[in-house]
């Protein structure tokens, strides 16, 4: 597929995007579905336009991102450090790793409530949740990298007297890095869904106590401009990883089509 | 099966009788050496010498412990019974003038590196300081003829070429012993053809020693000085055979040489026998 | 052995936990001892409100699983067998895909109002991507060596699909099934615990703030193990249902 054949059909979905946004307003021109429900894009785009001129919108965005990149973070470090730590001593697998997979399929959101006890409706329980929630996939991902990588490399790397801290750092972070940027995806998608749902149960301001507050007064377009808000945080975090991937992975074999 | 053997020596009348020692002091020598796993003997007895800038191919069936036998030489596993000295010391760990081509060379390279940072690699376990590894890198590139494809990823190249690459990689270990283990088994005939010459020429020009595992007959005689025939259930040494071929060799002439010829009708019927 | 080595750090966290809470002796409102929790989740148990709370949650998020996999099933079927069809929907997709499931939640809050309905379309919302996505690549990746073969056949588009193209994406397509069905599990508690007054989600937020917390890690307990269970019961499925699935080695 030649690159302006692919530049034609993504200008041909981009329009298909603006006919579903029209079809949305047509809906909502009708009345079919009542106006409490589903304002249409133009009253969901005045409510941004409203907020922006505010400044309220940049503020909760703000909150909402600082709350997930914050917790993300902290994420990362614990998980990628703790992680390699796990992958790379069989010792520490097979005492520690059992443990972890017992608790993995907890749904993260399920702490909340313990997260209260300890710390009330506070900006920190929030943290502790987004934290605590995105570094399993961080911590998982990055055991089974290090744990994962191919027997020839560590030979490689013996026949060649690499020591200890060259194996590490050389062979086997780079041979795990795939799963741990695949961890770092997840756990930044988790890291956000945490957020708002931790600012939904606390109202400590951010993009979910606002929606949910909006929910509650029935302003409906306000909702629309929140989730649309939340969808490009989510677009945007996803395409600089995906960016980052792309770069730090080049050596990877395009997938065949 | 002595029998058989003996039969096949009378017919070959022509070639002199080999042994376990070599001209000279032996660099690399193994005595008595046996492995074990669990209740699975795979070497057993294991008595030869290699002497320096000696070229040693080893045969046998599938399953005699060629691999295995690499392995102990390159102090990758060690035996459970009997010694292997390198240079007079008995060798425990690998040694840093000890290279190895892997046969599945897209696993022993390093897939996020490129060609030279692959070669790289080496240099750097070396220390050589970074100002000095860039013109040995592009040295060592020409010399297996990867000189263009310096920036390429492993996955951007063909099987022949990432097998160049591991060679060269090994060769910026600047060894004086290279294990090869099937290390042309996955090319194409053509690419394994030019690469065996290759091998012949780096060899010769460095005077390094080269232990060559293969399950190609034909391959192992075009190389070696001399070949270890191993049979299996254990692994041990069936025959000792001595190559009296000239060198440089051709791929057309030596190949059709007589006693080329004498040679791989002696180790196929030997191979046939486990068949 | 090895088994048991895995089960050794549990055991003794929940002993040290057990004998602190003893050599203490607190009786707090935020933590309770492995000894009281277990009381707790058999009085549970008994007296039927964690089994009647566990219905509720499954059942939502049941029903949801079956709406959003269901639909994007269907969807990533015909994006996966038409192609321009995918080509055209990308970027809407993409657009759509990444707002967080839960930020629907204030929207399906307004047109439901509590209860079931509200819980089921933000679990099938939360489904339906990752399906659609799993289900779109998994007919790509059928080799196009199978479908040259149907093509030299001469199988009709109808034989192709329930004999080609069906029974190749079987395997992927009980793993999206058993992705998905973590999700809805995990968006089902999480919907409980932000706004849905049902459910376990909910009654591990009411024993928290009620200050309950042997209650509260009881039914934490609770649901960590529908989740452990659920997972284990799917893979052993899955390694029955397709054992020489090349999958798995695909997916190292």
């Amino acid at each position: 597929m030649t690159s302006r054949a692919n530049l034609a059909w993504l200008l041909a979905s981009l329009l298909v995007t603006i006919a579903v946004v029209f079809f949305w307003q047509w809906i909502a021109n009708t009345g079919y579905v009542s106006r409490v429900f589903l304002p249409g894009p133009d009253r969901a785009f005045a409510a941004l336009m409203r907020d922006y001129n505010s400044g309220k919108l940049f503020t909760e965005m703000g909150e909402t991102v600082l709350r997930m990149v914050v917790g993300w973070l902290v994420a990362s470090i614990v998980g990628i450090a703790l992680g390699a730590a796990i992958g790379i001593s069989p010792l520490a697998r097979t005492w520690i790793a059992p443990t972890l997979e017992l608790i993995r399929p907890l749904p993260a959101s399920a702490i909340a409530p313990v997260a209260i006890v300890f710390l009330g409706m506070t900006d920190n329980m929030i943290l502790l949740l987004v934290a605590f929630g995105s570094v399993w996939p961080m911590l998982l991902t990055t055991i089974h990298g290090f744990s994962n990588v191919h027997p020839r490399l560590d030979e490689v790397a013996r026949v060649m007297r690499l020591n200890t801290f060259e194996r590490v750092y050389k062979i086997a972070l780079p041979a795990a890095m795939p799963d741990i940027l695949g961890g770092l995806r997840l756990g930044l998608t988790i890291a956000l869904i945490l957020a708002v749902v931790g600012e939904m149960i606390t109202v400590q301001g951010g993009l979910g106590s606002r929606i949910l507050l909006a929910a509650r007064a029935f302003r409906a377009p306000d909702i629309f401009a929140g989730v649309i808000m939340l969808g490009l945080i989510g677009l945007v975090t996803n395409v600089a990883l995906t960016a980052l991937e792309r770069r730090l992975l080049r050596w990877q074999p395009a997938p065949a089509h | 099966m002595t029998a058989t053997l003996h039969r096949l020596d009378r017919k070959l009348a022509n070639t002199p009788p080999a042994s376990a020692k070599t001209k000279g002091k032996p660099l690399i020598s193994l005595k008595g050496v046996g492995l074990t796993f669990g209740s699975n003997e795979v070497l057993r007895d294991i008595d030869v010498e290699i002497g320096e800038g000696e070229f040693v191919c080893v045969i046998g069936p599938s399953g005699c412990g060629k691999t295995t036998l690499l392995r102990i030489l390159s102090g990758l596993i060690q035996a459970s019974r009997g010694t292997v000295s390198y240079r007079g010391k008995e060798q425990r760990e690998p040694a840093s003038d000890i290279a190895i081509v892997f046969q599945d060379y897209a696993n022993a390279l390093l897939p996020w590196r490129t060609a030279s940072q692959n070669v790289s690699l080496a240099l750097e376990a070396a220390g050589m300081p970074r100002a000095e590894r860039r013109d040995r890198i592009a040295e060592l590139l020409s010399k297996v003829g990867l000189s263009k494809h310096a920036d390429k990823f492993p996955s951007e190249m063909s099987g022949g070429m990432q097998q160049r690459l591991q060679i060269a990689r090994c060769l910026a270990q600047n060894p004086s012993v290279i294990l090869m283990d099937e290390p042309f088994g996955a090319l194409d005939a053509m690419t394994r053809q030019k690469l065996q010459d290759e091998i012949l020429s780096i060899v010769s020009e460095s005077n390094v020693t080269a232990f060559f595992v293969t399950h190609d007959l034909e391959e192992a005689i075009y190389l070696g000085d001399r070949v270890i025939a191993l049979e299996p259930n254990p692994g041990r040494i069936a025959e000792l055979i001595d190559v009296p071929l000239a060198r440089p060799r051709n791929q057309l002439t030596t190949r059709e040489e007589p006693e080329f010829l004498a040679l791989r009708r002696k180790l196929f019927d030997f191979v046939l026998r486990y068949e | 052995m090895k088994a048991l080595k895995g089960f050794a750090l549990p055991i003794l966290l929940l002993i040290l936990w057990q004998v602190s809470a003893l050599a203490v002796g607190i009786h707090s409102d935020t933590l309770a001892a492995p000894v009281e929790i277990a009381a707790a989740f058999a009085a549970g148990i008994s007296n039927g409100s964690i089994l009647r709370a566990t219905v509720m949650t499954l059942t939502a998020a049941a029903g949801g699983l079956a709406v959003g996999a269901g639909l994007g099933v269907a969807a990533g079927f015909l994006f996966g067998l038409l192609p321009p069809l995918s080509r055209l929907a990308r970027i809407t997709v993409e657009v759509l895909r990444p707002v967080p499931a839960v930020a629907i939640l204030p929207i399906a809050l307004l047109v439901f109002g509590f209860g079931y309905p509200m819980e089921i379309s933000i679990i099938a919302f939360a489904c339906f991507f990752p399906v659609l996505l799993l289900t779109e690549s998994a007919i790509r990746q059928i080799s196009p060596r199978l479908m040259e073969v149907a093509r030299v056949m001469r199988l009709t588009s109808v034989q192709r699909t329930f004999k080609i193209v069906f029974p190749a994406v079987l395997p992927r397509l009980f793993v999206a099934m058993r992705l998905a069905a973590g999700v809805a599990l995990i968006v089902s508690v999480t919907v409980e615990i932000a706004a849905n007054p049902q459910g376990l989600g909910y009654n591990l937020m009411l024993a928290g703030q009620s200050l309950r917390p042997a209650d509260m890690f009881a039914i934490l307990f609770w649901i960590g193990l529908i989740g452990w269970t659920l997972n284990w019961a799917l893979m052993r499925t899955e390694r029955k249902l397709f054992p020489f699935h090349s999958l798995r080695r695909g997916e190292e």
